[in-house]
């Protein structure tokens, strides 16, 4: 008779849970988009779809966005190709796997606030590690790296790469565990190399993992605001600013919440879209 | 079916003790208690018998909340009434004071570092006028920032942004305090190179899009003469009279570049006071935090440093960029006890707390600089070259106090949108990042912040 009740009301409780935490602030963030506002104290004014049209007019908004596109596009890139690669590695037969598995994982474990911070140590301007290496072999600019746009886009996309990298390893090597042997060795029977056996097996039997890993990271990269904002604030010369740190620039420095919470909402529905494009070129359920 | 039945009921059914409670019963218990909690915590007539005032102190060093929690503590002795007192970075606390108002419970005195926080929140009406507290005494120039005739919040400490220098190793180079700004490039130069009494570099100043490089790099461009905005809120700094002047600073600034350590995008507050602390630089520009701070750590050091203002290029005029703190009362339950609060700590406990940082919170109270509780403490004492040069910041007409977002001829958000637009420090960008013309790169700034004011 209570069989289903419990199961209702911990639904009933999620649901509660996520109206709370996460659509009430996509909601009000929304709603916010459609007033102008000096700060989240301010009496908002309605002005419609002028905080969008002033958003898409700005030259600001559209190179935030491509170099979004950019950093996310090239992280999750090395990322997927150096995860596979180290997902094959550990799945070898090599001396002390296991410890090299608990290893790979390390870096992300760390709080990113500790991995900014190690990382700008490393390349100070003067006794930075890196800088003085970089140095000595010859890279004189190593130690302005700061003062260069291209290079701090460079160097946010290394420690993103070198922070979650080992999240695509563990997922492709759970995957791997999944692939049968005997499609190896039939492979080889017929005379497949070790590239051909990667190409025709390993990567279609992952073809689920790729898609959800890939779905995963581009969501997170391209909304990724704490490293970008821990090295380099968005700089220098907005060098490094892609929209969310856009949109936190404008709601919580500018004075224009209204700007920031159109901006957040047009990423949202571009991320939305890409989304359904993506899976409707890549389907998860490979019998549609 | 009735041993079914029976089972079904054991199995929703628990014992306590002797008897049999439902399920369905226990949850109405738990449901019944939390309503009357939650209905309890916000009886009124519970509310009214606790007496708090919610104090969002800014200044989070471990002296500064000793000394505030020690005035709670001794204004709760005394009246009865308890004193919250609650702690964040002073860049964070209007954050707070959002987020306090929101959620219900707005704090009642909160401290606020920047005009456009005061202005926002008295244009809200969410502050109380302080007008009774403030006429009370004699103030330092451009400090009290009123509105429509009211003053909406208690300054409690300037910091004025000098340049601070080693006085050892310009005592041991024979070089002069300089009184231009090619004095200064020539000492700075003099000091710099290899040896026991030299340095890596001579001086830094930060062009990062930040608080750091509008706080600490334009002293040049004030003690030159520019104004940002006119009596009408008109963009001045590439009108005919500033023009010029705007771009000798950026040729002047540029020049000094290869006197400042490499990454200036990126450098903020650490690296001023590391920078100097660790001898790489032998000028910085700085508040008195950098001294209370290498006070701490090496004070030999820090009695090895002078200050003096930034200065022009012909050195007729000298300048500091200006900085101050204060706090503000609002509009809550507990505004009239505040208010009580605030007057009885200004008397009683503010040079207290203006002690625990005794060279970084200048007094902006002129009576405050004659009070032998004041001149009491030993760093007053022994930086009294620094404090006395502070006293006449305030009353010499030659030394130009300026700062971005309190240009313009009256408090308003326009001068806070251009301080957080960074169009200065983007100025900077252009010329020493991308080599730009000085002239353009005025330009480029001065459309900017049109852009801003008009937005």
């Amino acid at each position: 008779m209570y069989g289903d009740r419990p199961l209702y009301i911990l639904f009933l409780l999620g649901c509660l849970l996520t109206g709370l935490l996460i659509l009430y602030p996509a909601y009000y963030a929304v709603q916010l988009s459609f007033f102008d506002a000096d700060s989240f104290i301010s009496t908002p004014t309605w002005v419609g779809l002028e905080n969008y049209k002033l958003v898409l007019a700005d030259q600001e908004f559209w190179a935030a966005l491509m170099r979004g596109v950019i950093f996310a596009g090239t992280a999750i890139s090395l990322q997927i190709i150096l995860g596979i690669g180290f997902a094959l590695v550990l799945d070898s037969a090599i001396p002390g796997k296991a410890i090299l598995r608990g290893i790979t994982v390390l870096p992300y474990l760390l709080p990113t606030v500790i991995v900014a911070l190690i990382f700008q140590w490393m390349l100070d301007d003067h006794i930075g590690i890196l800088t003085v290496l970089l140095e000595n072999l010859g890279v004189e600019e190593a130690a302005a790296w700061a003062n260069s746009p291209f290079w701090s886009m460079v160097l946010v996309i290394f420690v993103s790469v070198w922070l979650w990298t080992p999240f695509v390893t563990v997922c492709f090597l759970a995957g791997l565990q999944s692939v049968p042997e005997e499609m190896y060795e039939a492979a080889k029977v017929d005379g497949a190399n070790a590239w051909l056996r990667f190409w025709h097996i390993t990567l279609p039997q992952l073809r689920s993992v790729l898609i959800v890993v890939l779905l995963l990271r581009a969501i997170w990269m391209f909304n990724k605001f704490d490293i970008v904002w821990l090295l380099t604030g968005g700089g220098p010369m907005q060098g490094t600013e892609h929209l969310p740190i856009l949109a936190y620039r404008k709601a919580f420095d500018a004075f224009e919440v209204g700007v920031g919470a159109a901006i957040s909402t047009i990423s949202f529905l571009i991320l939305s879209v890409a989304i359904l494009v993506f899976f409707w070129k890549f389907p998860i359920d490979e019998k549609r | 079916m009735q041993d079914k039945n029976e089972q079904n009921m054991k199995s929703e059914s628990t014992r306590i003790g002797r008897k049999k409670i439902s399920r369905r019963r226990m949850l109405q218990g738990i449901g019944a208690a939390v309503g009357t909690t939650a209905v309890g915590l916000n009886a009124p007539y519970i509310h009214a018998k606790q007496k708090e005032i919610r104090f969002l102190n800014g200044e989070p060093s471990v002296q500064s909340v000793r000394a505030m929690r020690f005035a709670a503590a001794q204004y709760e002795k005394e009246t009865g009434i308890k004193v919250q007192m609650d702690t964040v970075p002073a860049g964070k606390a209007f954050e707070k004071v959002q987020t306090s108002i929101k959620g219900g419970r707005p704090y009642d005195i909160a401290t606020l570092i920047f005009v456009g926080d005061v202005l926002l929140l008295a244009g809200e009406n969410k502050l109380v006028p302080l007008n009774d507290i403030i006429k009370k005494y004699d103030w330092g120039p451009n400090i009290l920032f009123p509105m429509d005739g009211n003053n909406y919040w208690y300054p409690y400490d300037y910091n004025l942004c000098w340049i601070n220098y080693r006085m050892d190793l310009y005592k041991k180079a024979g070089l002069k305090e300089p009184q231009t700004l090619d004095e200064l490039k020539a000492n700075m130069s003099a000091l710099m190179g290899d040896g026991e009494d030299k340095t890596k570099q001579g001086i830094v100043h930060p062009i990062a899009s930040s608080g750091a490089t509008n706080y600490t790099s334009f002293g040049y461009l004030w003690a030159n003469g520019v104004s940002l905005l006119d009596d009408n809120w008109n963009v001045t700094l590439d009108d005919s009279e500033n023009l010029s002047r705007a771009v000798e600073y950026l040729d002047n600034f540029q020049s000094m570049v290869p006197m400042m350590p490499p990454g200036l995008a990126k450098a903020g507050w650490g690296i001023l006071v590391g920078g100097i602390q660790n001898g790489q630089l032998s000028h910085c520009p700085g508040t008195g935090r950098l001294i209370d701070v290498i006070n701490v750590k090496n004070p030999e050091l820090a009695s090895n440093l002078g200050i003096f203002p930034f200065p022009s290029p012909n050195g007729e005029n000298v300048a500091l960029n200006h900085g101050y703190d204060g706090w503000v009362v609002l509009d809550t339950a507990m505004s009239d006890e505040s208010l009580r609060f605030l007057e009885w700590f200004s008397d009683e406990h503010l040079i207290n707390f203006l002690h625990t940082s005794p060279v970084h919170y200048q007094p902006t109270r002129m009576d405050i600089y004659e009070d032998a509780r004041w001149l009491s403490h030993p760093d007053i004492e022994k930086f009294s070259h620094i404090t006395s040069w502070q006293k006449r910041f305030l009353t010499d007409e030659n030394v130009i106090i300026k700062s971005i977002d309190t240009e313009g001829p009256y408090p308003d958000m326009r001068a806070g949108k251009i301080f957080r637009s960074y169009a200065l420090p983007e100025m900077l960008q252009n010329k020493v990042l991308k080599g730009m013309p000085a002239d353009e790169c005025v330009k480029i700034a001065a459309d900017k912040m049109r852009e801003v004011i008009a937005s």
